[in-house]
């Protein structure tokens, strides 16, 4: 069985100028593009999880321009894991403020500060979207790296 | 009943949509394929929120002047939520089935149940 | 301080962050993480309960938005029970899986996320909301049930994935005709409005059939349980305990919660088919699972089948409709719970211990090890029903009901159900103490030190085969719950009162 393993995962990647030059040039344009979605939840469409995913889609294609392991190395396992993190206790955060100043959870009109609302909803989109990006990208670099397997780890 | 396609295709999409995702998670073998029947079977699920969430002559829900009708959001955002969730249970089933195709050799569901029997 | 009724939620979700995060530096802290995190819920699950006991009916606004428009978390006597019993569930099952369980920061950041998902279903008073915890309960479930060290364990978690996303997505379609139909997702709004909009409307019935097949197929009634023993029996130890005792349950809670609150009891009086439906799958059900809970012989699938059994006899409860029924259907949920996780974490450290885990192999289970056998034993028959334990009040409470209600077959088929419960288990009894161990009954991959735990209780730790004290304390610990419980019946019926005659008119 392991030897099924290390064949398919010596899959051959052929280097193509053309896909190279073009996503170097697109990606930064993506990227923007995500955060620009991800900074427009609260008025228009657009939020957290769109720009999440889109992020996420630039980093695939970055994998699928330059190599899944180079991609990988770059986009280092402790960063996927700080970002998904960071995301949701941020979400919590924000949310557990306004706890403690005496409103409720995610009432952001405690806050006090001109336009609380829509910079708290904003915060809360900018965490989503860090964990969507970050669990996506996490979970394409897992599925493609194949499986060795020890109890507990998933 | 061409009255009922010509306006109500949505829900005739929807629950062909629905019926045959269904039949593939229970009536295909590969597990692959199960995992894409139930992804069809979620869409026609989305499909058939969204059609019924069309307001006739309804705007954005930004507050513009002159407009009186507005599109409720919440069923967009709940559907939403459902696609997200749909995403995330598809990519742990995928998961699954890498490491049952590394151990097994195999991604038909008969030949890993004769597999297991003889564990 | 109502406040705690959120926190129920985030302090497991703040939990699993920190595992993942110290998992990055911190290898072993996976543990300690969870342990502290559970303390927490349980002290929050304690304030919530004391609240409802004081004051009754808690409802928290979720961002200061009042309902309708707003999402708001409701405690009241019916959910703050199930905050308590998650919270204890999951610190003996932390306490539990020191030894036993999985280990790895991985494994307690999805066991902590399952926790935070659980007191979400059973926090919520919003039905789309319940939805998303349901599904992350979900999520989680599958992820525990795949962490097992075979491939089996992917394999039952697969097929649990594909066949408890098909049951939400149901439940997703049954919330979107009560929206449609009504306009609104809050629970209590609900059910005015679904009143307005007539019980005999299609979309109200739709909802209905949806939102409740969706349910029971978490639930895991026959005939879509088919996901359960495999999942029961291919998971670790410790996930079999925590998802026998709390998962299903908390789907059976759900149940009830869009049962009495959102279509209530007037919705029956308009549709008597809908009950009789209902109540003639929990029939089915309830024999059905004890009759294929006799052909197992694998310990864990049988008691797999015997939930089956259990959780048709809640669901009955909950469609009697009457207020009786519905106190012995929490009974029976809670009480379910305990002795159902107590068995399964008893046959886990037998086999820590012996390494038997089929009936055969527990042929003179007594003399290898006595507390084990014996806390199987008290176990086993506290599920069957044997007075005092709680396994006997609730079943006593559902039947006196099905008779009030004039349901008497409900009350045979229970009858019918404790015969064959005792059928198996007297079984498992019989072998225990009864037969002797033949040196054909190898154990399979248990450990090498085999026979000796027949010294003193107490000294189960001795050679070092896995078994430590306190994994054998939360065996103890749950026998010893499951017997007073039974004596707390009364108390708790009139705890439940205030909640149940709001809903019963009574």
């Amino acid at each position: 069985m392991s030897e099924r393993n290390t064949e398919r995962r010596e899959r051959p990647y052929t280097e193509s100028s053309v896909i190279m030059s073009t996503v170097r040039v697109v990606a930064p344009f993506v990227f923007t593009y995500g955060l620009f979605v991800m900074f427009h939840g609260a008025d228009s469409s657009g939020g957290g999880f769109q720009g999440g995913a889109i992020i996420a889609a630039m980093v695939l294609m970055l994998a699928f321009a330059f190599g899944i392991e180079p991609t990988r190395r770059w986009f280092k396992n402790t960063a996927i894991v700080l970002l998904a993190t960071g995301g949701v206790l941020a979400f919590l955060f924000i949310g557990i403020g306004p706890l403690v100043l005496g409103g409720t959870f995610l009432e952001y009109e405690v806050y006090g500060f001109k336009k609380a609302t829509k910079y708290g909803i904003e915060g809360v989109e900018l965490g989503i979207g860090a964990v969507v990006a970050s669990v996506i990208s996490g979970l394409f670099f897992a599925i493609a790296r194949g499986f060795e397997f020890t109890e507990g780890q998933l | 009943m061409i009255d009922l396609l010509t306006t109500k295709y949505n829900y005739i999409a929807a629950i062909l949509l629905m019926a045959g995702g269904l039949y593939m998670v229970v009536g295909d073998r590969n597990l692959v394929k199960k995992v894409i029947g139930m992804n069809l079977f979620q869409t026609g699920i989305f499909l058939f929120f969204i059609t019924t969430a069309f307001v006739e002559d309804g705007r954005p829900p930004v507050i513009q002047e002159g407009t009186e009708t507005y599109v409720s959001p919440l069923p967009h955002v709940l559907i939403l939520t459902a696609i997200v969730v749909g995403v995330s249970l598809t990519a742990v089933a995928l998961t699954l089935i890498i490491r049952i195709y590394s151990e097994y050799g195999t991604l038909r569901e008969d030949v890993i149940t004769e597999m297991e029997t003889d564990d | 301080m109502t406040d705690a009724i959120v926190l129920a939620v985030v302090v497991p979700i703040f939990g699993a962050m920190l595992s993942l995060i110290a998992g990055l530096r911190f290898d072993r802290s996976g543990w300690a993480i969870a342990a502290l995190t559970c303390l927490g819920q349980l002290a929050t699950a304690g304030i919530i309960l004391a609240t409802v006991v004081r004051d009754g009916r808690q409802a928290y606004a979720l961002a200061g938005f009042q309902p309708p428009a707003g999402i708001e978390l409701v405690a009241d006597g019916l959910s703050a029970p199930v905050v308590v019993l998650i919270a204890a569930v999951s610190l003996a099952v932390v306490v539990y899986a020191r030894q036993a369980g999985p280990r790895g920061n991985a494994f307690y950041t999805v066991y902590l996320l399952l926790c935070g998902g659980l007191a979400g279903v059973a926090l919520t008073g919003d039905i789309f909301n319940m939805y998303v915890f349901l599904e992350i309960t979900g999520l989680a479930a599958y992820a525990l049930v795949a962490s097992g060290d075979s491939t089996r364990s992917a394999v039952a978690g697969l097929k649990y994935l594909v066949l408890g996303t098909i049951g939400a997505s149901l439940f997703l379609l049954g919330a979107g005709y009560a929206y449609i139909a009504t306009g609104t997702l809050n629970m209590v709004d609900l059910s005015e409005q679904l009143a307005a909009a007539g019980y005999d409307s299609r979309l109200v019935l739709g909802a209905f059939g949806l939102l409740v097949t969706g349910l029971l197929v978490k639930v895991a009634l026959f005939p879509v349980h088919t996901w359960q023993p495999k999942a029961y029996s291919s998971a670790p130890d410790s996930v079999s305990v925590y998802i026998s005792a709390l998962v299903s349950t908390v789907a059976a809670y759900a149940v009830a919660r869009v049962l009495f609150t959102v279509f209530t009891p007037a919705f029956f009086a308009a549709n008597p088919v809908a009950q009789t439906a209902l109540l003639y799958a929990a029939a089915v059900s309830i024999v059905a699972g004890s009759v294929l809970a006799i052909l197992q012989r694998d310990l864990k699938r049988m008691l797999a089948y015997s939930s089956v059994s259990q959780f048709g006899m809640v669901v009955a409860g909950f469609a009697l409709l009457s207020q009786s029924a519905a106190v012995g259907g929490v009974i029976h949920l809670i009480g379910h719970a305990v002795l159902k996780g107590g068995l399964f974490a008893a046959v886990g450290v037998v086999a820590a211990q012996t390494g038997a885990r089929s009936v055969d192999e527990y042929a003179g289970l007594a003399g290898r090890a006595p507390l084990s056998a014996a806390l199987v034993a008290v176990l086993g028959l506290s599920l069957v029903g044997v007075p005092p334990s709680v396994g006997f009040v609730g079943k006593f409470y559902i039947a006196v009901g099905a008779v009030e209600a004039g349901e008497w077959p409900i009350a045979v088929v229970i009858f019918v159900s404790t015969v064959l419960t005792l059928a198996y288990f007297a079984r498992i009894i019989e072998r225990m103490y009864f037969a002797h161990s033949s040196p054909d009954t190898a154990v399979e991959g248990g450990e090498d030190v085999a026979a000796d735990g027949g010294g003193p209780p107490g000294s189960v730790a001795g050679d070092g085969d896995g078994v430590t004290p306190e994994m054998v304390a939360v065996v103890v610990v749950a026998a010893v719950v499951a017997v007073t419980l039974g004596f707390a019946g009364s108390a708790i019926e009139s705890f439940l009162e205030p909640t149940l005659t709001e809903v019963f008119g009574r």
